[in-house]
């Protein structure tokens, strides 16, 4: 099979259970609630103090969801020996690695979507004029942790005590992209000028690339056996 | 099994490791303790100077040992390999712990503070955690190949995050706030740099040495775990055949 072909049947088949349960990103979703209802109550907020925290405690509930999202992605692969089926697939086994990105991506990135509203309503904010701004920072963001966050998933599933493995390997990593999200959201929140933090989006922009490709190369080895 | 030639070569050459590690160590020290003058801002202070440095250095080599090891392994499969690196990780975390704790000290008396989100200081403790993740993944990995393939790619991938956590982490900083503590402002004159060339290469010597060690350790403990491993399923067969 051509990679193409992997990669699509690897995102519909995603797609298609994530229908069937709406287990992952309802419950991505809930979590994400939780937590920015005890960050409302740990930091008592008029909308100029908001203004200021807003961007830490996004990016905070966005890495924390995805994290659930990324376990679940490979987990959910244990159940009747799906991961041994995965590695039978004939074709480059990076096509697996960017199959499971483009669903981590995706399902991470409606959430995200689905707090924006959250964060306006709560918070008090004000972003209709920012949102173009907010949603290519949210695209690159998301996609720098799925990259890197679908490989340790794929790393940790193996193993015993995963799902604490998970975010101790994984958040060490993730420091640029978490700097770079919280910098760039804090100043599209802040109306700034697009070239006062366009240098957040170039480092995201890297971060992306440098992770898809190692990452894409280093699947080879965590997938065979 | 017999013991892997290496190994018996490294056990000829430890001696003179050790050895050469504790010499330069005894005259570094008493070069920068005894010998050396005082500095003109920091005073008697900056000697702690002359553990930190080295400290620090030793330990950026050390992951860079690790990353090259790493890729060598994923590159041969060669369980000795996967020791070394084993042996290397460890033995960097403890050095980047240690630089890390005599840095606070030094930092207290001359910054007043034991701690600041400082760009190298960040990035620093970072690789910390990286190093400590690398070595509790391979405390929760049972099969022995496992283990060194999963953590030769954790070092790898950690390797070519760092220099963009750095850059990430400096122009954080930068961007909020000139840097206003920096220590590339200490310029250094001949009278200190000897001995702290002296106590960087005792350092690196010392690190070495015990990499000679612990990887020997590591090493007859696995050959140990799978003559144990033969025997109990011999064991294990004879007994079924009665």
């Amino acid at each position: 099979m051509t990679s193409c072909k992997i990669i699509r049947w690897i995102v519909w088949r995603d797609v298609v259970t994530e229908w069937r349960s709406r287990e992952t990103i309802s419950s991505m979703v809930f979590f994400a609630l939780i937590v920015i209802l005890i960050f409302s109550f740990s930091f008592s907020m008029d909308q100029q103090a908001a203004r200021e925290v807003i961007a830490g405690i996004m990016w905070v509930a966005f890495s924390f969801t995805g994290i659930i999202g990324l376990g679940k992605s490979f987990s959910a692969e244990l159940q009747n020996d799906c991961l041994e089926s995965l590695r039978m697939i004939p074709g480059p086994k990076g096509a697996i690695y960017l199959g499971k990105v483009a669903a981590n991506f995706a399902f991470m990135f409606i959430v995200e979507i689905l707090l924006c509203p959250m964060f306006v309503i709560f918070f008090n904010l004000d972003v209709v004029e920012e949102i173009a701004c907010l949603l290519v920072i949210f695209f690159l963001a998301t996609m720098g942790l799925a990259a890197v966050g679908t490989l340790f998933s794929a790393v940790t599933v193996q193993i015993r005590a995963r799902d604490v493995m998970l975010p101790i390997l994984l958040l060490p990593l993730a420091v640029p992209v978490m700097i770079a999200a919280v910098e760039a959201t804090k100043a599209a929140l802040n109306g700034d000028p697009l070239s006062l933090y366009g240098r957040w989006l170039e480092l995201l922009v890297v971060f992306d690339a440098v992770f898809l490709v190692v990452s894409y190369w280093m699947f080879e080895f965590v997938m065979d056996s | 099994m017999t013991i892997h030639r290496v190994i018996r070569k490294v056990r000829r050459f430890q001696g003179w490791v050790g050895g050469g590690a504790a010499l330069c160590l005894i005259v570094g020290l008493y070069l920068g303790l005894i010998g050396s003058p005082p500095d003109y801002y920091q005073g008697e202070v900056v000697r702690i100077m002359y553990i930190h440095v080295p400290l620090a250095h030793t330990s950026l080599l050390g992951y860079l040992a690790l990353a090259v090891g790493s890729a060598w392994y994923l590159w041969k499969r060669d369980p000795l390999t996967d020791n070394v690196c084993h042996a290397v990780a460890a033995l960097s975390a403890a050095f980047t712990a240690l630089a890390l704790a005599t840095g606070m000290i030094w930092g207290k008396p001359t910054w007043n503070t034991w701690w600041t989100w400082d760009a190298r200081l960040t990035s620093y403790t970072v690789m910390l955690f990286i190093l400590i993740g690398y070595l509790m993944l391979r405390t929760v990995i049972d099969d022995p190949e496992q283990e060194a393939r999963y953590a030769a790619v954790l070092a790898l991938i950690g390797l070519v995050d760092l220099p963009i956590i750095h850059f990430s982490v400096e122009w954080w900083r930068t961007l909020h706030q000139p840097q206003s503590i920096s220590l590339r402002g200490v310029s250094i004159s001949s009278g200190l740099l000897v001995p702290l060339a002296c106590m960087s290469i005792g350092m690196s010597l010392l690190f070495s040495y015990m990499l000679m060690i612990r990887t020997q350790q590591l090493y007859l403990t696995h050959l140990l775990h799978a003559k144990k491993g033969r025997l109990l399923s011999q064991f294990h067969l004879s007994k079924s055949d009665t």
